[in-house]
């Protein structure tokens, strides 16, 4: 958990020009930041872009943070998702003409979707399973709506609270609530769908 | 979703207490009330095991490491700190580096790339063409510029009969000039006077009968020749005196 009264220090000293503050910052956010972006976006490259072009929001607006108004770590959130939701928008086009062979991740030996479920009848190698697994469920998370898809993201890989989520939506809590039970539903279905095409 | 009642709970209730339940908040009568509408509910039980099983999927995920030249990139893009100091923990020795090679590596490496370029090499090619070309035309001979002397004196004496030189030239060229207007002179005097305009065009619509004001136009080339112009004498008026007029040509 954050010290309030440490990252307020550490932003006024950024604020003042001090480089090795905002040096301990990017350190300190940038694999939580990443890791949103990679979930969100599902390409390793557009993960780095986006997290690049995010502390570079920072930086400008950082003299904007109030920490009376509530976290940093949700300040920093904020912007990532704002972000995500532009470039959501930018490329709404491609991922409406993604289909189940195409490739779902940018990491190396990335397979497309229909490839990338686990033959169960000879057992692989359990660390390349895993990462396989992840990959399909990766490509499955892509899949769900914008909406859906940053509300389970935000609760099930970054356990922020619904209180949290609900600022960086800016929609109430039972909203948050709804979208999250919707977006693990669905992911569930088309995780079944998938492997049962496979079987 | 369908707002059916089971077990006193309706299923828009059992949506909003979904996640406290899978929280592990939901303790007491409220769990056993959840837990029976799910049991009886054919929309809210599927849902219930999709939403935990989707959440079990997402818990699977681990977190994805960033790429190495992350935060160097970050730091470069927002403070520009120089990266290559973040690539390593502790500072490397710098070799030591003479002031041959900096210069090389500087400055003339980069200049050699340059020059390597087609583009700049057919400049260099055309310029080195058009200057040989010219010197040829000048007549300037390699072997000449062996005898150049560099010395202040000689380069003085080669300035001051370069300078003779061309005043000569010019004074040679004046004398000419003079003694051809001359010439054009004597031939002009010698000359007989041209005949002046044998008849005038009549004006239309003219009944006054005056003299018209309007001097007639010559655009000669030659502007400083004088027109001497006679009347023609007619048959019977022998005895009139002859006029003689002088007018200067008109420019245009």
């Amino acid at each position: 958990m954050e010290d309030v009264q440490v990252v307020a220090m550490l932003v006024r000293r950024c604020i003042a020009g001090d480089a090795a503050a905002w040096e301990e910052i990017v350190h300190t956010y940038n694999r939580r930041i990443y890791n949103i972006c990679y979930r969100f976006a599902g390409s390793a490259d557009d993960a780095q872009d986006l997290t690049q072009e995010v502390f570079i929001k920072m930086y400008r607006t950082l003299s904007s943070y109030d920490h009376a108004k509530g976290a940093f770590v949700t300040w920093v959130t904020t912007i990532t998702r704002n972000l995500l939701v532009d470039h959501f928008r930018k490329t709404k086009q491609d991922r409406m003409t993604d289909s189940i062979d195409t490739t779902a991740s940018d990491h190396e030996d990335a397979q497309p979707l229909s490839e990338q479920i686990p033959d169960q009848s000879a057992p692989p190698d359990a660390r390349v399973r895993s990462r396989e697994v992840a990959e399909t469920v990766q490509a499955a998370l892509s899949k769900l709506s914008p909406e859906l898809r940053e509300a389970v993201i935000l609760r099930d890989l970054q356990d922020m609270d619904y209180r949290e989520i609900a600022t960086v939506l800016k929609v109430p809590e039972g909203t948050v609530k709804s979208r999250i039970n919707r977006g693990r539903a669905e992911l569930a279905r088309l995780l079944q769908r998938t492997y049962r095409q496979v079987m | 979703m369908p707002d059916h009642t089971s077990n006193g709970m309706q299923c828009n209730e059992f949506d909003s207490l979904l996640t406290d339940a899978l929280d592990d908040v939901l303790t007491g009568i409220q769990l056993d009330r959840f837990q029976a509408h799910a049991r009886v509910c054919r929309t809210c039980g599927p849902l219930l095991a999709e939403a935990e099983a989707g959440r079990n999927w997402l818990k699977g995920l681990t977190e994805v490491e960033p790429p190495a030249s992350l935060v160097a990139n970050i730091l470069a893009s927002t403070t520009g700190v120089d990266t290559q100091r973040l690539w390593t923990t502790a500072p490397a020795r710098q070799p030591h580096v003479s002031w041959l090679e900096r210069l090389e590596a500087s400055f003339l490496e980069p200049m050699w790339a340059m020059v390597r370029q087609p583009r700049f090499a057919m400049s260099f090619g055309m310029a080195f063409f058009a200057l040989s070309v010219g010197l040829t035309v000048a007549g300037v001979k390699p072997a000449d510029l062996k005898e150049i002397s560099l010395r202040p004196a000689a380069i003085r004496q080669t300035y001051y009969h370069t300078q003779a030189r061309i005043v000569r030239s010019y004074d040679n060229v004046r004398l000419v000039y003079e003694v051809q207007a001359a010439v054009h002179a004597i031939r002009r005097n010698l000359a007989p006077a041209e005949p002046g305009p044998t008849k005038t065009k009549e004006r239309k619509n003219d009944t006054s009968q005056q003299p018209e004001q309007k001097q007639e136009r010559n655009y000669s080339q030659t502007g400083d020749q004088l027109i001497m112009a006679s009347a023609p004498l007619a048959l019977d008026n022998r005895d009139l005196p002859v006029v003689s007029v002088t007018t200067y040509r008109r420019f245009v």
